[in-house]
Order: C-alpha cells, then structure tokens, then sequence
C-alpha cells in the first residue's frame, strides 16, 4: 500500500478515509447517544434527491445532496421535537421520497448515464481533491464546534431538560449538530455510499461507548476504530481488487462481532473469577 | 394562608394535556424555607405541576410568580431531581460529570473552572458519594443514583430544591436517610417533595398540598383521611399503633 500512495488517487482515498473516520467517531458519537440512528439513515437516503436535482439541473452534485440533505435533517429533527411519537414515520417518508425523486429526475434527465452504484456503495478511490478541501473544513468544524460546546451537548444528549433548566438553548445546539450529522453524511456517502453510511457512521461509536467513562473519551475511541476500520478495509479492498465501501463496511462488522466475543470472553472470566473467590477455604 | 415572603405564588392555574385537563383552578404560594409535600393518586398532576413551576411547561391560563417574577426567568433558583433517575442508563459517563451538569451556566461559560468542580466535589461528600466520583453512572446502585441527581441539583446552590418521587426506588433504610437529609437541607433551602410516601407527610413536612386535578393546600402536616384515601385509591379504615398520629379535618370545601 505504500507504493500505491505515489498515486494521486489512493493519497485522496487515504486523506479521505482518515477526515471520515474523525467525522464518523465525533459525529456518530453524537448519533449513537441521541438514538438519531434511524435519522441518520433517513438523510442519507434522502440525499439522493440531491443527486437528482444536481444532474437535473446541471450543479456540482455536492451542493445539492447538502442541499437536500440540510432540509431533509431539519424538517425531521423539527417533527422530532414537536411530535415525539410519529417521528419515526415521517422520517422514513422523507428517506423514501427523497430517494424516488432522486430516481424519477435522474429518468428526465437527458443523455445521463453515470454509474449511480458509486453513490450507492462509495468509491473513495474515486474522491476528487476539492472534496478533500471541503473535508478538511467540516472536520475543523466539526473538531472546534464539539471543544466549544461540549459540555452543553454532553448535558443535553445525557438529560435535555435538565439542561434547558440550567440555561443551556437546547435547541439551537440540538439543531447544530443535527447540520453537523446532515453535512458530515454527504461526505461520508463518498467513502462508503448512502446506503452503508450508517454502519460506518455507527459501529465505531458503539464499540467505544462499551469501553469509555466519557463522552469524550467515546468520540476519541471511536475515531481510531473508524481509522482501523477505513484504513484496513482501504489496504484489503486495494490488495484484492474489491469493491471498497463494501469492503470497509465488512472490516467494520467484523470488529463488531469480535467485540461481542471479548465482552462474551471477559464476562466469562470475570463470572468465573468471582465464583473462585466466593468459594470457602476449605478446612483442613 | 398569610405569608409575608412567599417565594412561589400560583394564582387560578389550568393546563390540559390535549384538551384532557391536567390542573383547573390551581391557587396556592410556598413561603420561603417551607417544607413541602406534594401528594396525590397517579395521574393526578402532581409531576405536571412541578413542570409548571420549573418553566418546563406553559399554563393554558392563570399565573406563576417566583419572587414575583415568570419561573422561565427564575430557573436559576431552582433545583430539580427527576422522577425518573435511570435514564440514559447506560450513557458513558461518570459521577462527576453528572454532577457537573448542575454547574452548566454558573461558572465558565464554555470550559469547567475550579470552582465548578470543588463545588461539585463539596456537595458529593456532604451526600456521601465523593467515593464514587470516577465510576460510571451505570455502576451505581439505585440509591446512589438517586444522590447523585440530588447533588446535581445541589450544585448550583439553589433556593429551591424540588424532588419528584425521590423515594420511588429506594428501600425503606434509606428513604429515612433520604429524608433526614431533606430535613437538614430546609434549613436554607425551600424544599418541595412530589411523593406517595405518607410517612414524608407525617414526620417531615411542614406542609401538605393534596393535588388531584385541583389542589387543597394543609399549612400543616396533619394526615387527613382524604390524604390516604388519595394516596391509596379508595377508603382506608385508620388503625394507630400508639404513635402520635395526626389524622384530622376534611378538606373544608368538599
């Protein structure tokens, strides 16, 4: 692989893969504490009416999936607050939607035949340097917003209406964070596609929570899983021409189940270990 | 009533949940360094109340004045212990931190100062948890879960301590400690407990508010029929065990 990077191409997949793992680790954290798993996949299904429109009308796709993607996150954040209930069902309306108006303008377009799988499944060997600029200032966003206002978004994912009682705006900060996820998933879809965006976005966060005693040490925990993740799942896909959001996902999901089995493991020893020193000395 | 200082004042108050009413005509004023038991059946509004008073929930009409002002601008005063202690159960974080959460807004106004955390580590060994500080919210018992929300709303030494059902999980041991150190703290504080346990009423409290859609206020803390019949859903024949029981009055308008 350390030949590969006198490549332009796979230097991108590099810098890509590590910029999502900061975004999947901080960003995901946040997903995983609020329950926003299902949102998260909501926008990253609606996106693709971004891909739609952005063919349509002829724009650098980029700006319509955030487009798309930043309404899609706001109406169902907003549903969210005001109609805990049914949220649910409206999030997976707009997931529907959004991806059948990106088919539909996708048809109307005249001459189209770019391969759609790369948006699906991802091509990081295929990030093109502007993507990598824009990256690196939403993970300097991403990175400074979360120093900022840590202590505010650790009280609110933890217990929201205490937090509204010490004065924290709860909303305004929920909301944020809610562009944060939006913005952070476009991009993410270039590494591993709209559709395994979730497992990335998701497994390194939860393998963390188990192991950390903080917010914080979750967010950074999971940042060097999805480093592991990404890169292993890179250097695989390269070696054995495979295709590679695919590939990333599969490394992913095996250190989800071998996470298992160590918790499986330890709780078996610990169990074992505490029955020995329950055991009377025996007398002689 | 004639109070001189009444710290909360709530004048005709109605909220509905969905046009189903919750509170109607709701008047009464907790006076500073009271001691209050807010009881009543499930359902009744009691913990509706409380959200009414904290700014958590807006009336549908009539008014509430902390220190004569809306209670949205008064949340500093406050401090609230949850009903519910075990949410977010197995959110990775420790004592401290939640404890600190009670600090948000007082200090610093991004980052955490020393003042923040010595006042956090002073109320942690007043409640007898400082022990427990590094551990993880989820390694604690009921109890001390219950104590480190207490000191949470401790830590911004506020007037007012308001605790929805502290008691709900906790054995009878330590609900007596529970209440001692209750007792201990309304020697500054105003204290305001939503409760089912009678014995509170009894031995505690210095005064009673019965809430079930509308709200008798008792200035003392006799135990009425119409009190344990609240709490327990229907007639109770009252048997002393030659305690000094204090069982009296029906509410005067019933």
């Amino acid at each position: 692989m350390i030949e590969a990077l006198q490549f332009e191409f796979m230097r991108n997949a590099v810098a890509a893969a590590l910029l999502a793992s900061l975004l999947c680790g901080i960003i995901g954290s946040f997903v995983v504490v609020n329950r926003l798993v299902f949102l998260a996949g909501g926008i990253a299904h609606a996106a693709y009416g971004g891909i739609g429109i952005a063919f349509f009308f002829g724009i650098p796709y980029i700006y319509g999936t955030i487009g798309v993607a930043l309404t899609a996150a706001v109406l169902m954040t907003a549903v969210a607050i005001k109609a805990k209930n049914r949220s649910d069902t409206f999030i997976g309306v707009l997931w529907a939607v959004g991806m059948a108006m990106g088919v539909i303008l996708l048809d109307f377009t005249p001459g189209y035949h770019t391969d759609l799988m790369s948006y699906l499944f991802g091509s990081i060997l295929a990030v093109p340097t502007t993507d990598i600029a824009w990256m690196c200032a939403l993970g300097a966003a991403t990175l400074v917003l979360t120093v900022i206002f840590y202590r505010d978004i650790l009280a609110i994912s933890y217990d929201a209406e205490f937090a509204r009682l010490r004065g924290v705006p709860v909303n305004m900060v929920y909301f944020l964070f809610i562009v944060l996820v939006a913005v952070s998933i476009v991009f993410i879809i270039r590494v591993a596609g709209l559709i395994l965006v979730i497992a990335l976005l998701t497994i390194p966060p939860y393998i963390a929570e188990k192991y950390a005693r903080s917010l914080m040490t979750m967010m950074i925990l999971a940042v060097i899983l999805a480093v592991v993740f990404n890169l292993t799942g890179l250097w695989l896909s390269y070696n054995h021409d495979l295709t590679s959001g695919a590939t990333i996902i599969l490394v992913a999901a095996a250190g989800f189940f071998l996470s298992f089995l160590l918790d499986f493991v330890l709780s078996a020893l610990r169990k074992n270990h505490s029955h020995k020193t329950q055991v009377p000395p025996e007398k002689s | 009533m004639t109070s001189e200082h009444p710290i909360i004042e709530v004048e005709s108050l109605c909220f509905s949940y969905n046009r189903a009413p919750a509170l109607e005509n709701v008047s009464f004023r907790v006076d500073e360094k009271e001691f209050l038991a807010i009881i009543g059946p499930n359902g009744g509004g009691k913990s509706t109340l409380v959200k009414l008073i904290l700014g958590l929930l807006e009336p549908d009409s009539g008014t509430i004045r902390i220190h004569g002002q809306p209670p949205s601008k008064m949340a500093h005063c406050f401090g609230y212990v949850p009903q519910d202690v075990n949410i977010n159960i197995d959110f990775p974080i420790t004592v401290l931190d939640v404890v600190l959460m009670g600090r948000l807004r007082q200090g610093g106004r991004f980052s955490l100062s020393r003042t923040d955390r010595n006042t956090a580590m002073e109320v942690m060994e007043t409640l007898g948890i400082k022990d427990f500080s590094e551990r993880k919210i989820k390694d604690l018992s009921a109890g001390q879960r219950e104590r480190v929300f207490i000191a949470r709303a401790l830590a911004a030494n506020p007037e007012i301590l308001i605790l929805d059902e502290p008691t709900a999980s906790v054995d009878t041991e330590g609900k007596t400690e529970l209440y001692h150190l209750l007792r201990d703290l309304n020697q500054t504080k105003t204290v305001i407990v939503v409760s089912h346990d009678l014995m509170i009423v009894s031995s505690y409290v210095k005064s009673v508010a019965c809430v079930n859609q509308t709200l008798h206020y008792h200035p003392n803390n006799e135990i009425t029929g119409a009190m344990i019949e609240m709490g327990y859903q229907c007639p109770v024949e009252l048997i002393a065990h030659g305690q000094p029981h204090r069982i009296l009055k029906t509410h005067e308008d019933l």
